[in-house]
C-alpha cells in the first residue's frame, strides 16, 4: 500500500457540511430509498470493495456498517435492525460523495463493504477468500473494549499484506463511545501506529438521534459519528487509485518493511 | 377460541441436550414481543424431567395442560428435546408441535443436523445456536406469515401477465442454477420448477429466513436444507433487487457472490424495473392490486394443500376493527380449530387421481361466530375445503349467517385460478 496521504490532502475536508456537500447527500437519502438500479448518480463513481476484519466475534463489524448504511436509507425499516450473529457473507453498499482538492471534482464513492461471522469463517473453508478475492480495501476492526481484538491486529495484518499488497489498509477502534471502560490506551495506540504507519480511526456505532416519531433514524444526526470513516476512506481509495494509475510517484518509504 | 388470548400471555421455548438435559437455550415473548425473561432453572428441570420420566417407561409425553398454559414437548433423533409453554390462549397442541418442528428446522437449517445429532462440544454447539436465536424469535412473534403454522409456503400474487417468472427462468439457466425465487417480504413471488419442488420444511423455512433479517445489499449463507440435505450445507445467495425485493439462489459451490456483480444485475432486471417495483407493493396484500374482494372479507387464507402454497392477507378494509394483529391471530386460531378438529390433517400426498376428482364435488364447510352471541355483533369465520383447496375467511359482523357459505364459494371460485 502507498504512504497514506495526509489528511485532507485529496478531499475537501468537511465538504460533506458544506451547502454543496448536503446537496449531494441529500439527493442520496432521497435515491436510495428507492433505488438500486441506476447507481450512477455522478458522472465520476468509483467503485470498491471493503473487506471488514476482525478476529474476535462483537468487535462491531455488523454494527458498524448498519450505521453506514441506515444514516443513508433512515427508513422506519431500519429501525428494528439489531446486532445479530451473521450466518455468512453479508454485502452492504453505502454511497459517499466527495469533493477532490486537486480538480474541485465531486466523487461519488460506493463502498461495497463484506461482512462475514466468524463462526461461518473458522466452519467454512470457501467464507475468507471469497471475502477477500475482489477487495480494494481492508478495514481492520479492533474492540477498545476487548484488548484481545486489539493484539490479534499484528496477525491480521501480516496474513492479509501477504495477499493483497496494493489494497488500502485501515484500522477502526470500535465501541470507542465506551472509552471509560477501554482496555487499549493511548500509548498503546501509538506505538502502534508507529510500527505499522496505518491510518488509524474511532468509531461508535450506536444509533443516532430518532426522528419524531421515535422511529426513524435522523440521517444528519448520525453523519458526524460516521462522516470522518467514510472520508478517510474515500481519501486513502482515490489516492492508492492514482499511484496504481502512475499518477502520483509513490515515495520510498513505501516498501513494506 | 383464541380471540380470548389475552395481550400479556407469554410463550416460552426451552431447547434441551436429551441425553444429559444441559440446558442449550430458551427464548420466551410476551404478546409477541421478544423478552429477556427467563423460567426458573427448576421449572426447566422439572419439565425436562417429567418428560424423561415417561421415556424410561416408554411412555411418549407430548402435551399438558393447566387452566391457562399448555406445554408441549418434542424429542429430535433422540438428541435434542424442545419444550414450549404458552399461556396465550388459542393455542391449541396443533399449532405449538408445528412451532416445535419450525424451531427444529431453523436448528438445522442454520446449524446443520450433525452437529446437533453428534454433540461433542455443548459450549461451542450453545454459541452456533445463537445465530439461529433471530430466526426462532420470529416465530415467536406476531409474524405477517402464516407458514410456520400452515407448512405451506406464504406466496404473493404477481399480476397476471406478468413477466418476473419467464426472466426468473431464463436467469436461472444464465446462472446453471435451478433453485431461484423472488422473494417480497418474505413471501415467494415467483420461483423456478426446482425451487417449488423443495421440501417441507426448507420450503418454508427460506422465505421466512429472509423476511426475518435486515436489508442486505447481498448475502452469502450456508445453509442446511432440514429435509433435502441436513448434514451437507448448500449456499443461499440472496441479492437485493429493490428494498424489500430479494432474488434468491440456492446452489452449490458455483456461482461465487462476486460473480453475481451489479452490471450482471443491471442487464437481467433493470428492463423489468416496473413491474418488480408493482410487486413490492403486493407485500401484505398478497392479492394482485385491485382483484375484487366482497366489501365484508376481513382477512382471507387460501391454501393449496397439494401444491403446498398458501396466500395470507388481512390488509382488506384495513381501518375497520379489527386491528391487523388481532385479525391474524383470529386466522390463525380459526385454521389450528379446523385443522384439528373439523377437516381432516391435510393430505400428505395427492391420493389417486379419480379420488380427487370425487371429492372436488363434495365441499365441506363450517363456520363459527367468535365474540359476544348478540345477533349482528362478533367476527364470522368460515372455512371451506374444495380439492386441494382450503379457504377461510374473516367476515364483519354484519355479513349474515345465511349468506356465508355462498360468500366463502364464490370467493374461492374467483382465487382458483391464481393457484
Ligand atoms: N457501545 C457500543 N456498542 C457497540 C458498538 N459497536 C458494536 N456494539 C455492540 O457490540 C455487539 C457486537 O456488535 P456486532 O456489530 O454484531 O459485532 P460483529 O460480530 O463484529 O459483527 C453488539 O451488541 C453491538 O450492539 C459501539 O460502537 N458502541
Ligand atoms: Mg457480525
Amino acid at each position: 500500500m502507498a504512504k497514506p496521504p495526509a489528511p485532507g490532502s485529496v478531499l475537501v475536508p468537511d465538504w460533506h457540511e458544506s451547502a454543496e456537500g448536503k446537496e449531494y447527500l441529500r439527493c442520496i437519502l432521497r435515491k436510495s430509498r428507492r433505488r438500486v438500479f441506476g447507481e450512477c448518480l455522478s458522472p465520476v463513481t468509483s467503485v470498491t470493495c471493503c473487506s471488514l476484519q476482525g478476529a474476535e466475534e462483537s468487535v462491531g463489524k455488523g454494527s458498524l456498517v448498519a450505521k453506514a448504511h441506515k444514516l443513508l436509507l433512515p427508513s422506519p425499516h431500519h429501525a428494528k435492525w439489531l446486532p445479530r450473529p451473521s450466518t455468512g457473507i453479508q454485502t452492504t453498499v453505502v454511497f459517499w460523495p466527495a469533493k477532490l482538492q486537486a480538480s474541485s471534482r465531486v466523487v461519488m464513492f460506493r463502498f461495497e463493504f463484506w461482512d462475514c461471522g466468524e463462526s461461518a469463517l473458522t466452519k467454512f473453508d470457501h467464507m475468507l477468500p471469497a471475502c477477500q478475492e475482489k477487495a480494494d480495501a481492508f478495514l481492520f476492526l479492533f474492540s477498545f473494549t476487548d484488548r484481545a481484538s486489539f493484539e490479534d491486529l499484528p496477525g491480521q495484518l501480516a496474513r492479509v499484506t501477504g495477499e493483497a499488497p496494493g489494497a488500502v489498509k485501515m484500522v477502526i477502534g470500535s465501541k470507542f463511545d465506551q472509552y471509560m471502560h477501554t482496555d487499549v490506551p493511548e500509548q498503546d495506540l501509538r506505538a502502534f501506529r508507529q510500527a505499522w504507519e496505518l491510518p488509524l480511526l474511532r468509531v461508535k456505532s450506536v444509533p443516532g438521534r430518532r426522528l419524531a416519531d421515535g422511529r426513524t433514524l435522523d440521517g444528519w444526526a448520525g453523519l458526524a459519528d460516521m462522516a470522518h470513516v467514510l472520508n478517510s476512506l474515500a481519501e486513502h481509495l482515490w489516492h492508492q487509485d492514482q499511484v496504481a494509475a502512475g499518477l502520483l510517484a509513490s515515495s520510498p518509504e513505501n516498501t513494506p518493511d | 377460541m383464541g380471540e380470548e388470548r389475552g395481550p400479556g400471555g407469554a410463550v416460552h421455548l426451552l431447547c434441551l441436550a436429551a441425553s444429559s438435559g444441559v440446558p442449550l437455550f430458551c427464548r420466551s415473548s410476551r404478546g409477541g414481543v421478544p423478552t429477556r425473561q427467563q423460567l426458573p432453572f427448576s421449572v426447566i428441570g422439572s419439565l425436562n424431567g417429567v418428560h424423561m420420566f415417561g421415556q424410561n417407561l416408554d411412555v411418549q409425553l407430548s402435551s399438558a395442560r393447566t387452566e391457562d398454559t399448555t406445554v408441549v414437548w418434542k424429542s429430535f433423533h433422540d438428541s435434542i428435546t424442545l419444550i414450549v409453554l404458552s399461556s396465550e390462549g388459542g393455542h391449541s397442541e396443533l399449532k405449538l408441535e408445528r412451532l416445535l418442528q419450525m424451531v427444529f428446522g431453523a436448528m438445522v437449517l442454520l446449524v446443520g443436523l450433525e452437529e446437533l445429532t453428534n454433540i461433542r462440544n455443548i459450549e461451542r454447539l450453545k454459541k452456533e445456536l445463537r445465530a439461529s436465536y433471530h430466526l426462532i424469535d420470529s416465530f415467536l412473534g406476531n409474524s405477517e406469515l402464516i407458514g410456520d403454522l400452515t407448512q405451506c409456503v406464504d406466496c404473493v400474487i404477481p399480476p397476471e401477465g406478468s413477466p418476473l417468472q419467464e426472466a426468473l427462468s431464463n436467469f436461472a439457466k444464465a446462472t446453471r442454477t435451478a433453485f431461484v425465487s423472488l422473494v417480497v417480504s418474505g413471501r415467494v413471488l415467483a420461483a423456478t420448477e426446482g425451487w417449488w419442488r423443495l421440501g417441507t420444511p426448507e420450503a418454508v423455512l427460506l422465505p421466512w429466513l429472509l423476511g426475518s433479517l435486515p436489508p442486505q445489499t447481498a448475502r452469502d449463507y450456508p445453509v442446511y436444507l432440514p429435509h433435502g440435505s441436513p448434514t451437507v450445507p448448500h449456499r443461499l445467495l440472496t441479492l437485493m433487487l429493490l428494498p424489500g425485493l430479494e432474488l434468491c439462489l440456492l446452489c452449490g459451490p458455483q456461482p461465487l457472490l462476486s460473480q453475481l456483480d451489479p452490471q450482471l444485475l443491471e442487464s437481467w432486471w433493470q428492463p423489468l424495473l416496473e413491474p418488480l417495483r408493482a410487486s413490492v407493493l403486493l407485500g401484505p396484500g398478497a392479492l394482485p392490486a385491485g382483484f375484487p374482494l366482497h366489501e365484508d372479507i376481513l382477512g382471507l387464507l387460501l391454501l393449496h394443500l397439494e401444491l403446498r402454497r398458501c396466500l395470507f392477507t388481512v390488509e382488506p378494509s384495513g381501518d375497520k376493527e379489527p386491528s391487523l394483529v388481532q385479525r391474524r391471530r383470529l386466522l390463525r386460531s380459526f385454521y389450528s380449530l379446523v385443522t384439528s378438529t373439523h377437516f381432516p390433517p391435510e393430505p400428505g400426498l395427492p391420493e389417486k387421481v379419480e379420488d380427487t376428482a370425487q371429492k372436488a364435488q363434495v365441499p365441506r364447510a363450517c363456520y363459527l361466530v367468535s365474540g359476544p352471541e348478540e345477533p349482528g355483533t362478533g367476527w364470522r369465520l368460515v372455512a371451506l375445503q374444495v380439492g386441494p383447496r382450503r379457504l377461510l375467511l374473516l367476515l364483519s359482523p354484519q355479513s349474515p349467517t345465511h349468506g356465508l357459505r355462498s360468500l366463502a364459494t364464490h370467493t374461492l371460485q374467483a382465487l382458483t385460478p391464481l393457484f
